[in-house]
């Protein structure tokens, strides 16, 4: 564990203690203390980064920004989240006391989770996480979700069993498994077998697509809120973290050349089944699930060529995938609560009456279609060049192929959930309380900003990735 | 290193594929619940025979202490999961449970 940064875990965590001692009629102060820890986070973690993308001065940096850069993204959609969730209605089933606690421990799972420096802590938080999410996507109680969570447990859990049997062979070669101590001198088999079988387990976690079957029931199933947590960090960071944490640690000692031909292919598979399957989708919220499929084939792309720029391409992706989704989820949770459904069939026409929904939805789309200002252009033009540039040219036209498929089923939603006539039945609804856009409004704003300041944010992935 | 592997290996690989056909077969929730802690224990003992070809047991017994409390938890929130499945739906089949398609 990196000791200098663990009050970010355990903040957190202390919060999440406190929480169930709170008398239920006191619901105010339950959320006042979720809100508090989750922002003096974000403003402190915040700080650092901004400090260090203004002044563009890196002589002090230590080694573990990166690890401060994924802490960030996880107070950033943490916050939104439990901000959104403050003003969602909540159903009268849900208990909220565990449910904001969940949220705090999941939170706090995750930040250990990206400050572990071996692999068996990185199983264990992973684990925490898994069972904070999926008592989180039943807090509303509901059928839907409680399928949800058994298929989210059953298909899931039996990964944890394949990254223990990979751990175990690891320990078998190299008598330890700590990220700093392990050398991988030579690509032997026994190497090969224990690393695929820890990255096989992740992939089946992060939900890509061989092992993609729970995902969108899971986003569709669970409480709207939570959908838009699971699909923006809690995947990424159980999932994608680890195989891009095994990719740096490879590549920084020359090896992987056989386990890149294994990720590019599930990449590309992804990417493909992803997209292609987003394009037919009735449910708004199923249809983000497979654009979420498709854009994390993009990480797993990007990771694949074990370079130094893929390396950089697949980070940044990750943390502009969890912003613009997050911003695509909650405003499916907004249209849900002021329509009644996700379904695009009975959707039409609420642009007029939901502006602010209508316009962020149309900033996270461009981005995550890569529209050149906006910080998704700039992270799929890295994948594609280092792609390009590591000689895996047919990867890389597949990738630009299927970008043009992201826009083209992006504007099938926009286009039958926004444009168009309003239908007599929806004359009446309002936009979403402005409470519920602030978390919207302000991931929006930091998805442009990325996007027109990319020649700060460039150097700063290259020095903190290096 | 020179590894052989030892018998263990074997006796891992038939109770992980008992726990794995026993998840793939049946259909009552907690049968399957059953068959993912059989798998589950073949990875203990996995860890147990690498500590043992390591040297390292104390290692692996650290290891492994934490891997049971993980396991216990784990299978105590599924329980409860499917407590909650069968007060909603009135049954603990697996293949009723297919009200999500796409």
């Amino acid at each position: 564990m990196a000791i200098d940064l663990i009050s970010y875990s355990l903040v957190p965590l202390f919060a999440a203690l406190i929480i169930p001692f709170i008398p239920r009629k006191h619901r105010r102060i339950t959320e006042i203390i979720a809100n508090i820890t989750l922002l003096s986070g974000i403003i402190n973690l915040g700080y650092v980064i901004i400090y260090y993308l203004v002044l563009n001065d890196y002589t002090s940096y230590t080694s573990d920004a990166f690890t401060t850069l994924m802490l960030f993204t996880i107070y950033l959609v943490g916050m939104a989240i439990t901000f959104f969730s403050t003003y969602y209605e909540v159903e009268k089933d849900t208990n909220f006391s565990s449910y904001y606690s969940l949220i705090l421990v999941s939170v706090s799972a995750m930040c250990s989770l990206v400050m572990s420096r071996d692999f068996f802590t990185l199983y264990i938080f992973m684990e925490a996480l898994s069972v904070c999410s999926f008592a989180l996507i039943t807090s509303d109680s509901k059928t839907f979700s409680i399928e949800a969570a058994i298929k989210y447990f059953f298909l899931t859990f039996p990964a944890s069993v394949l990254i223990i049997f990979g751990i175990s062979l690891l320990m078998i070669n190299y008598g330890t498994f700590d990220f700093d101590t392990i050398k991988f001198t030579s690509m032997n088999f026994l190497t090969f077998v224990s690393l695929s079988f820890i990255i096989l387990g992740f992939l089946i976690k992060a939900g890509i697509v061989p092992f993609h079957f729970w995902t969108p029931d899971v986003y569709e199933g669970s409480y709207s809120p939570v959908s838009a947590y699971m699909a923006g960090i809690v995947t990424k960071v159980g999932g994608i973290y680890a195989i891009i944490k095994i990719v740096m640690l490879l590549s920084s000692y020359g090896f992987g050349s056989n386990l890149s031909k294994l990720l590019l292919f599930t990449g590309f598979l992804s990417v493909f089944v992803g997209a292609i399957a987003a394009t037919v989708q009735k449910n708004m919220k199923r249809m983000l699930a497979y654009s979420s499929i498709s854009q994390m084939g993009y990480i797993i792309l990007a990771a694949a060529t074990f370079s130094p720029i893929g390396i950089i391409a697949a980070v940044f992706h990750l943390i502009n995938h969890a912003t613009f989704k997050t911003v695509l989820f909650l405003n499916s949770a907004c249209v849900e609560k002021s329509t009644g459904t996700t379904n695009m069939d009975e959707l039409k026409g609420l642009e007029h009456r939901m502006p602010w929904t209508s316009w962020t939805s149309i900033i996270a789309l461009f981005s995550t279609a890569g529209l050149p200002p906006l910080s998704g252009f700039w992270s799929k033009l890295l994948i594609i060049l280092a792609l390009w540039q590591s000689g895996h040219i047919f990867y890389a036209v597949a990738a630009l192929i299927a970008s043009v498929f992201t826009l083209a089923y992006f504007t099938i939603m926009q286009k039958k959930v926004f444009f168009g006539k309003l239908p007599e039945k929806f004359n009446d609804i309002k936009e979403a309380k402005y409470q519920l856009l602030i978390p919207v409004v302000v991931i929006s704003l930091i998805i442009i900003f990325t996007g027109v300041f990319f020649n700060r944010v460039f150097p700063y992935f290259e020095r903190i990735l290096s | 290193m020179n590894i052989n592997f030892p018998l263990d290996w074997f006796f891992i690989a038939i109770l992980f594929f008992t726990g794995a056909y026993c998840m793939i077969v049946s259909r009552n929730i907690i049968k399957l619940l059953i068959g993912f802690e059989i798998i589950s224990k073949s990875a203990t003992i996995a860890m147990i025979t690498a500590g043992q070809a390591t040297n390292n047991m104390a290692l692996a017994q650290s290891v492994i202490i934490v891997m049971i409390m993980v396991e216990a938890i784990v299978i105590a929130s599924g329980l409860a999961l499917v407590v909650k499945s069968y007060r909603l739906n009135g049954s603990i089949d697996i293949k009723k449970l297919m009200n999500l398609k796409g």
